[in-house]
């Protein structure tokens, strides 16, 4: 007796699974009813997925995002695992999608198969919910931000929204609670709710069998098994080849850099979100429930009632009316869905945000390589020499410096330009013209240096001045970007020049002419630690002198000894040296030999 | 007809189940025989085989990635110190008295999948000044990876665990170690003694490091 045959004498098996397979196909086998196999052989592959994911996530706000990152980069298929899961979970979106509207197109939720179309509808809601609960478990600043967005949806629906804003929050911000209870909804309850609706499903699939569309020849008919089982596994596989293909030019998932709760991020839902955060522009102030709750609602109440709506068999063309608002739904979230990312890319600002986090992305990477501290991934970010720069930066001294696209607009600035800060052609250009806009033009500086190049305004000087040669201004310029450097360059020709040109106002080495003048100290100008004295005490003489504190300069730079930490001021002073001569990022901290 | 996903016979528990339309233009006579499948037919047989492979290369290419996934070391984990120098500063020789074991702790950056944390303990040494020699091993015990003490005499080490005793050349006398205490190499750097501290597996009589 062979082993098939003792257990099939136990738990008859046979039977049913002959049944099963040769279950008749009125009809015959169509391309139309691959759908729900195919959701259901996508299910387990997220099943499978999921639960080796399960196996190295570490659900909190401070490991989370560094066990993805742990997945994607480190472990061995880790990113084509995490990228399955993730591409799958859209693929899931679009097929359940298909699903429904072709058991609409086929009127086959008419009776006796109502209940079937609504555990289809609920399936979908559930779908929905592991996108909800699945994209902030990364917890990087896509997921967070998509989060804080839908809970706070949540939390603006009359009467319930608050409590089950707090519930699924896990208190009043997003944190290690959020991230358990998302977690706990995503690994059991939806899993037990989808494993009951497809249990269900397939009974009723059971005892219904397809629903053939109007017209179909009813004498021709197949069996389940193989044509038909053959279809659903074929377009099984082509899911699945895309998804290898998606995980494959993705390396893995996307992985933005670690949730922040203070950036400046530009939020946007996923794709298939999409449509309803177009929708939400159109209802502006209180509303935006409309949009957000109000229409998925209506057409949630019109799907599950549509079986009701739609009674009559006939061709598509008779049942249209009932059936119209299902096509306008379809068409307007196509359309709204290009038109968001249409409008997307025309918006300048959304792009340079989106640069903006590109960079802070690749930053993460580098110094995920490194390891990630035990306080976690966004310490190790706001930590990170380059990111608390540039940090500091914007908080600080984006308000009156520009560098680069940082700080106010091109005519609004009230401070030198930094772009360039600390390079020849900077110093050149204030040789030439101190007073343009983006130098000292629009500071209480104004007019306190003369062109070198340009004749004074009044006539009786103007009879006496030569413009500086050229070849002089190289040479100035040249011994300042040395400064710059860190180099001393003493006694270089250039180091002599600027002596009989420039002490008669500015210091070098302290020594000037002109004590009460407000001109910087031109040693060691630009250097790092010429620009953290003047973060420092813009008046302490080591690079501004105590005249450019001056109650009479308006305007004038404060000092930021009391307000950044001595630390801080460092790394700051050493990112805008490094950005304002437009030097690459630091390389991620190389690793600390012990002494 | 008016209801055409209609296809249940009457109160048969399953569908398909002896149903009186069944030979199609496509089904030949399968009808007759409800229990015993379609008849063999090559093109059939063919597609059955071809399905049949298809439902193993689907579990296949999920199987295979999860697979290795699970069972794959973490490839690039640069965690473990494995099989690399880990050299370590433990103490100044100053302070190590001639002929006499001293516990020193071994503090360095410990790697855990992806956390980093710095200055942590990785483990307990003892360490023996011998003339100008000096000799540590591992004050981890390679029975069962209890932490090995000195006894009062300052003659024998001890594991309170199980009871096994060392030499103080660490060479097994009682209990059921199965090696002797694991030797690390020493250094002497600026008057600092520095131990290239690494990791042995458990039980067995052969030296071999663990990763980590």
């Amino acid at each position: 007796m062979s082993l098939g045959d003792w257990l099939n004498e136990r738990i008859g098996y046979r039977e049913p699974l002959r049944r099963l397979l040769d279950e008749p196909i009125p009809g015959g086998a169509r391309i139309g009813y691959v759908w729900g196999g195919a959701l259901a052989l996508l299910l387990l592959v997220e099943a499978v997925t999921g639960a080796l994911l399960m196996s190295a996530y570490a659900p909190s706000a401070t490991t989370a995002w560094a066990s993805v990152a742990h997945i994607n980069f480190t472990l061995r298929a880790g990113w084509l695992i995490r990228g399955l899961h993730y591409f799958g979970a859209q693929a899931l979106v679009i097929l359940i999608a298909v699903h429904v509207a072709q058991i609409a197109i086929h009127g086959a939720y008419r009776a006796p198969r109502e209940v079937g179309w609504f555990l289809k509808l609920g399936l979908l809601g559930v779908i929905l919910g592991f996108a909800f609960t699945g994209n902030p478990l990364p917890w990087d600043q896509d997921g967070y931000w998509g989060t804080r967005v839908e809970t706070g949806i949540m939390g603006a629906v009359p009467v319930v929204g608050p409590l089950t804003q707090e519930l699924v929050v896990g208190g009043s911000s997003l944190g290690h609670m959020t991230l358990t209870r998302l977690y706990t909804l995503h690994v059991f309850v939806l899993p037990a709710v989808t494993a009951l609706l497809l249990a269900a499903s397939f009974a009723l699939f059971r005892k219904h069998g397809f629903g053939a569309p109007h017209g179909a020849n009813l004498t021709k008919a197949d069996r389940l098994y193989p044509k038909q089982l053959g279809m659903i596994l074929l377009a099984g596989a082509v899911v699945l080849v895309v998804l290898f293909d998606l995980a494959a030019i993705e390396h893995g998932a996307p992985l933005e850099a670690p949730a922040d709760p203070v950036s400046d991020y530009n939020a946007r839902p996923a794709w298939y979100f999409r449509p309803l955060f177009e929708l939400r522009k159109f209802f502006p102030g209180s509303l935006e429930l409309i949009a957000t709750v109000g229409l998925p609602g209506v057409i949630g109440l019109y799907l599950a009632l549509l079986p009701f709506i739609d009674r009559k068999p006939g061709p598509l063309r008779a049942r249209l009316p009932a059936l119209a608002p299902l096509f306008l739904i379809g068409l307007g979230a196509v359309g709204f869905l290009a038109k968001s990312y249409a409008s997307d890319a025309k918006d300048e600002g959304f792009q340079r945000s989106q640069a903006q986090n590109a960079q802070r992305t690749a930053r993460a990477m580098a110094l995920f390589k490194q390891g990630v501290p035990p306080e976690g991934a966004l310490a190790m970010l706001r930590n990170d020499p380059e990111i608390r720069g540039e940090d500091l930066y914007k908080k600080e001294c984006a308000s009156c410096h520009r560098l680069n696209d940082l700080g106010p607009p091109k005519d609004k600035q009230t401070a030198p330009d930094l772009t360039g800060f600390g390079t020849k052609a900077w110093a050149l250009e204030v040789l030439r013209d101190p007073d343009a806009d983006h130098l000292f033009g629009k500071t209480a500086f104004k007019e306190m240096m003369p062109s070198m190049v340009k004749p004074p305004a009044d006539p009786e000087a103007a009879k006496m001045f030569t413009p500086m040669s050229a070849a002089d201004q190289e040479t100035i310029a040249a011994f300042l970007e040395a400064q710059a450097r860190g180099e001393r360059s003493a006694g270089t020709q250039g180091e002599t020049l600027v002596r009989q040109r420039c002490t008669s106002c500015h210091r070098l080495d302290g020594k000037t002419d002109d004590e009460e003048s407000a001109a910087p100290e031109l040693r060691g100008w630009a250097s790092v630690a010429w620009i953290e004295a003047q973060i420092t005490n813009p008046g302490s003489g080591k690079a501004y002198p105590p005249a450019a504190m001056s109650k009479d300069l308006e305007g004038h730079m404060p000092a930021f000894e009391e307000k950044i930490s001595a630390n801080d001021r460092k790394v700051l002073a050493a990112w805008v040296h490094r950005r304002g001569r437009g030097e690459p990022a630091a390389a991620a901290s190389a690793p600390e030999k012990k002494p | 007809m008016a209801e055409p996903t209609q296809k249940e016979p009457g109160a048969a528990g399953y569908p398909g189940y002896g149903l009186p339309h069944e030979p199609g233009a496509g089904v030949p006579a399968s009808a007759g025989a409800p229990f015993g499948g379609p008849p063999p037919e090559e093109r059939r047989g063919a597609l059955k085989a071809l399905v049949a492979l298809g439902g193993l290369a689907y579990a296949g290419a999920i199987a295979v990635p999860a697979a290795s996934f699970i069972a794959g070391p973490a490839a690039g984990n640069a965690g473990s110190a494995g099989g690399r120098e880990r050299w370590v500063r433990v103490g100044r020789l100053a302070d190590l008295p001639p002929d006499e074991p001293r516990r020193l702790k071994v503090i360095g950056e410990e790697r855990d999948a992806f956390t980093v944390a710095k200055d942590q303990m990785l483990g307990a040494i003892w360490v023996i000044r011998e003339g100008e020699k000096i000799r540590a091993m591992s004050a981890t015990c390679p029975h069962l990876g209890c932490g090995i003490e000195l006894n009062g005499d300052k003659k024998t080490f001890n594991c309170p665990c199980h009871s096994s005793r060392f030499a103080l050349s660490g060479a097994p006398e009682t209990g059921p170690s199965p090696r002797p205490m694991d030797p690390l190499a020493t250094r002497v750097v600026d008057g600092w003694v520095e131990v290239d501290y690494r990791r042995y597996r458990d039980g067995t009589a052969a030296l071999e490091e663990i990763a980590g």
